[in-house]
């Protein structure tokens, strides 16, 4: 009768792929955020004030949950901008576990308050997810351009931590952290948690003010971090050595962003991610995307209804062409190429994105001369 | 018996679920699934139940014979109770 969530989920997927239902979302419940990361693909700065204007009220998130959950969705993931930016935020999280979602919160945790902490142990979310930036003071500074953020989000992750409310920490790499993997490691290390790693910066999606092509690393950089991940992994025993020159799978170890977990390679298909199958995203001006970073589709459920924006939403999402390109290519399997990705890097969902195609020429190569 | 408050019982891609609603989730950190017949029962016992009445309900919707069904339904009354669902 119970059985682990991660095989519950997957079970659920398998089913909801088949009938093509609403099982998983995002809400982006604001663009805004109180850091300033140079990387980010969407910032809106704290107290833009256009932003703010154009954020779902609350009732308008709780009416979409609704319809949501009579479509069927289940997991729900509440994410940003950073969402303790919103007042509402409590009021909008108590009301959707009353629901029954299973909800994920994505943070930065710098806004994580004693008190906060003390309502959420009251009603604990499945996970909170929290970015840590940097290892130090410095690094934050460099990428978040706050420098009391390591602080204040260490504070966080250990209150939570310490009221026993499941908490998970990633990274997402840049130039300005790069160094400071083996410190984040340790972090993580010393309090029994994983550490994930997004490996993919998108260009911007929206926002102003923020770089994020000229500030990730360049293709050799991120080789060489993916490395050098492995090679602590291995030490640390927390992965084993496997031979994929003859495996048509490739070696992965990174949380998968925005663009969500892939699951297939199927050729004639030109998502390998739940997005738009049974996967969706709010935007926080309420547009359903099948992702956070896939804007070139989208429908509008307050104006129609959340069922009737996901039904086109699914037929513009059929309607995109696999990239003949990338479907031919060697380097294939070393490659994270999406129609998300494809888009936000070239401007098309069938043009190899040069980024991309580098970075999957690179880890082949890597893997001939057994690097990874 | 009762099923207490705090727990939705819902249909989500063709598996029954329970899930535990706001602060009940301090308890109950989990999905627990449930069969057809499961979840029949379990929405039953959002009022209160005697055992009998859920082996009528069982034989009037399923072919089993009754030893079989106050058996499985025993066996299921359990397990709910071993999860803190049930008031006694």
């Amino acid at each position: 009768m119970a059985q682990t969530l991660d095989r519950l989920y997957s079970q659920l997927v398998s089913a909801a792929k088949v009938k093509r239902e609403l099982l998983s979302a995002s809400f982006e419940l604001t663009s805004r955020c109180n850091l300033q990361c140079k990387m980010c693909y969407v910032c809106q700065n704290a107290n833009d004030r256009e932003g703010m204007a154009k954020e779902l009220t609350t009732e308008q998130w709780i009416s979409l949950a609704q319809e949501a959950q009579d479509l069927g969705l289940l997991f729900l993931t509440l994410t940003g901008g950073e969402v303790f930016m919103r007042k509402d935020f409590r009021e909008i999280y108590q009301r959707l576990m009353m629901m029954g979602f299973i909800l994920t919160i994505y943070t930065n945790g710098t806004l994580i308050t004693p008190e906060i902490v003390n309502w959420l142990a009251a009603m604990p979310p499945y996970k909170v997810s929290i970015t840590l930036y940097g290892a130090s003071g410095e690094t934050y500074k460099e990428v978040t351009g706050f420098a009391d953020g390591y602080a204040r989000t260490v504070r966080a992750i250990d209150s939570l931590l310490e009221n026993k409310i499941p908490t998970d920490i990633k990274t997402t790499v840049v130039q300005g952290n790069k160094h400071d993997y083996d410190k984040l490691l340790d972090f993580a290390q010393q309090r029994k948690l994983d550490l994930g790693v997004v490996n993919y910066v998108s260009p911007r999606r929206e926002g102003t003010n923020t770089d994020p092509i000229g500030n990730r690393l360049t293709p050799q950089e991120l080789l060489d971090y993916e490395v050098h991940i492995n090679e602590r992994n291995m030490e640390l025993g927390l992965l084993k050595r496997k031979d994929f020159s003859s495996s048509k799978e490739s070696p992965r170890f990174f949380e998968s962003g925005l663009a969500g977990t892939r699951v297939s390679r199927e050729t004639s298909e030109a998502f390998h991610c739940l997005a738009g199958k049974t996967a969706a995203w709010i935007t926080a001006d309420g547009r359903l995307l099948p992702c956070g970073l896939l804007d070139g589709v989208k429908a509008f459920p307050l104006s129609k209804g959340l069922a009737a924006a996901w039904e086109e939403l699914k037929q513009e999402c059929d309607g995109i062409s696999p990239c003949k390109e990338c479907q031919g290519c060697l380097f294939q399997a070393y490659c994270e190429h999406c129609p998300a990705r494809l888009l936000k890097e070239t401007g098309q969902y069938t043009k190899n994105a040069p980024y991309l195609c580098e970075l999957a020429r690179k880890r082949k190569e890597a893997v001939n001369w057994d690097v990874i | 018996m009762k099923l207490k408050s705090g727990f939705l019982c819902r249909e989500v891609a063709g598996q029954w679920v329970v899930v535990p609603l706001g602060e009940r989730v301090v308890e109950f950190n989990g999905i627990m699934t449930l069969s057809e017949s499961g979840a029949l029962l379990l929405r039953t016992m959002e009022n209160e139940v005697q055992e009998e009445e859920l082996v009528q309900i069982v034989l009037n919707e399923y072919i089993v014979d009754e030893e079989s069904a106050r058996s499985d339904i025993r066996e299921f009354v359990t397990s709910l109770k071993d999860n803190g669902l049930l008031i006694e």
